[in-house]
């Protein structure tokens, strides 16, 4: 009795100074996925959602998780994963990149599109800079949100596909992601993340969120159909497939 | 015993050796009912004339243009699924060195809906309300699979399965013809009057291709 006494107070000394190594250990370290250690890219507690009201009526918004409004200030764009120089660019230096325009229709895969004029980058300016290993397939794109969605790089180097920082000549509002959205316009809008904080390169295709839970295909090419375009009353309208240029 | 040669009997039938797009229906001579007024984005509906020709029974496999253009890749046990994604010249291009053609828009659709102007290549019902309801994107099958999709003449899957391109053309873009059986929460696309303009260019996982070919 008095042994195994002794040799619990032991284990329980020696316990102890393992989990004070490994507490002291992970102090340093720090979390792994948390913005504790970095500099938190919101601010504030007031929060953007999905919504359909007011001005948005025109161009619904959806989110996948309520987002407290990004900093401009404090927010970066991280890029990592499969790539030889991961980096990280602020909202000025993504402005300063070569910036194109094009008039492109977000089509909802719920039914609705609404066209806009668009402003960004290719995605080909950010790969000259971080040079993706050529294992890498495609980018998962990390959201303000908690959002994931992933996209062939095949994909994202198409001509009509652009990283967008401004919407009909003004800065993207939180509501349609601040500061950093995609627009592919051959894919449904589950494939356009908003409010990107990070997009890491990787060697195999994903799942993004809506696709792993749902009835969405991973794909998510525009199909034939009948799409119910917002400034046109929902009216319905034949489409043919891929992007809308028709109207 | 008798159930090995069931499963090994239903394992040949519906094994990979099912689809050969060499294989060809015939397609008499004589006069159509082509378009429908009361749909408009088809052609306005009218009777059209056409010779003798043949068109393949199924769409062009994976496996099979992948012959002739060693990079179209697919996934694996795919190689029966309908080839997609090519532009129309590479499917054009696949055609001639067979020995064979892209049927024109009025073949496709005599090919699909036979003499007495029916909506689907089986009949005027469909064969269900919402085929694949709700998911957004294309379900691939091996190209004759659905036995009930097929046309008076024997063609098969050409209200479902991929659109095909034609060699029709209209305002700088082709005529593609056929349906999605899951084609996104509607079902209008599967009649054989139903069309589609694309860009030449443009390749989409949806849309794939058969040859035809002229009897002289």
């Amino acid at each position: 009795m008095r042994k195994i006494e002794k040799l619990t107070r032991r284990l329980f000394l020696k316990g102890g100074l393992w989990t004070a190594l490994l507490l002291l250990w992970h102090g340093f370290r720090g979390p792994t996925k948390s913005w504790a250690q970095e500099t938190d890219p919101f601010s504030g507690t007031d929060f953007v959602g999905k919504t359909r009201e007011g001005k948005h009526h025109s161009f619904y918004i959806n989110f996948w998780k309520p987002m407290r409004r990004i900093n401009a200030e404090t927010w970066t764009l991280k890029i990592s994963g499969l790539c030889e120089i991961p980096k990280t660019f602020t909202l000025t230096e993504l402005r300063d990149l070569p910036t194109r325009s094009q008039s492109s229709r977000l089509k909802c895969v719920e039914c609705w599109s609404a066209r806009a004029e668009w402003g960004g980058f290719s995605v080909r300016e950010l790969e000259q800079m971080v040079r993706p290993h050529a294992s890498a397939l495609g980018v998962v794109f990390h959201c303000g949100d908690e959002y994931k969605e992933y996209l062939s790089r095949e994909a994202l180097n198409h001509d009509r596909v652009l990283l967008v920082h401004s919407m009909n000549g003004e800065p993207l509002s939180d509501a349609h992601g601040f500061p950093l959205r995609l627009i592919a316009p051959t894919k449904y809008g589950y494939k356009n993340p908003k409010a990107i904080l990070e997009m890491e390169y990787v060697d195999e295709q994903q799942s993004g969120t809506w696709s792993k839970i749902g009835p969405y295909s991973p794909d998510s090419t525009i199909l034939p159909g009948t799409d119910h375009p917002l400034e046109y009353g929902k009216n319905p309208r034949r489409i043919p497939g891929g992007e809308i240029t028709d109207y | 015993m008798k159930t090995l040669a069931l499963f090994a009997f239903f394992m040949i039938v519906s094994g990979s050796g099912y689809a050969d797009s060499s294989e060809m229906v015939e397609v008499p001579a004589g006069e159509f009912v082509m378009g429908d007024n009361d749909d408009g984005y088809a052609l306005p509906k009218k009777t059209v004339q056409l010779e003798v020709f043949s068109i393949d029974r199924f769409e062009v496999t994976n496996e099979e243009f992948a012959r002739l253009f060693p990079e179209h890749t697919f996934w694996k046990d795919s190689q029966t699924q309908p080839a997609t994604s090519m532009t129309w010249h590479q499917a054009k291009t696949y055609c001639k060195q067979i020995g064979k053609r892209l049927p024109t828009e009025e073949e496709w659709e005599k090919s699909a809906r036979g003499t007495d102007a029916r909506l689907y290549p089986w009949g005027n019902k469909p064969l269900r309300k919402k085929p694949h309801p709700f998911y957004s994107g294309i379900i691939k099958r091996r190209v004759g699979l659905n036995k009930k999709d097929n046309s008076p003449y024997g063609a098969c899957d050409m209200a479902g399965s991929v659109w095909e391109w034609t060699v029709g053309s209209e305002n700088g873009k082709k005529v593609t013809r056929g349906g999605l059986w899951n084609h996104h929460l509607d079902y209008e696309y599967g009649k054989t009057f139903d069309r589609n303009l694309i860009a030449p260019s443009e390749r989409f996982i949806f849309l794939g291709f058969r040859c035809a070919k002229s009897k002289n």
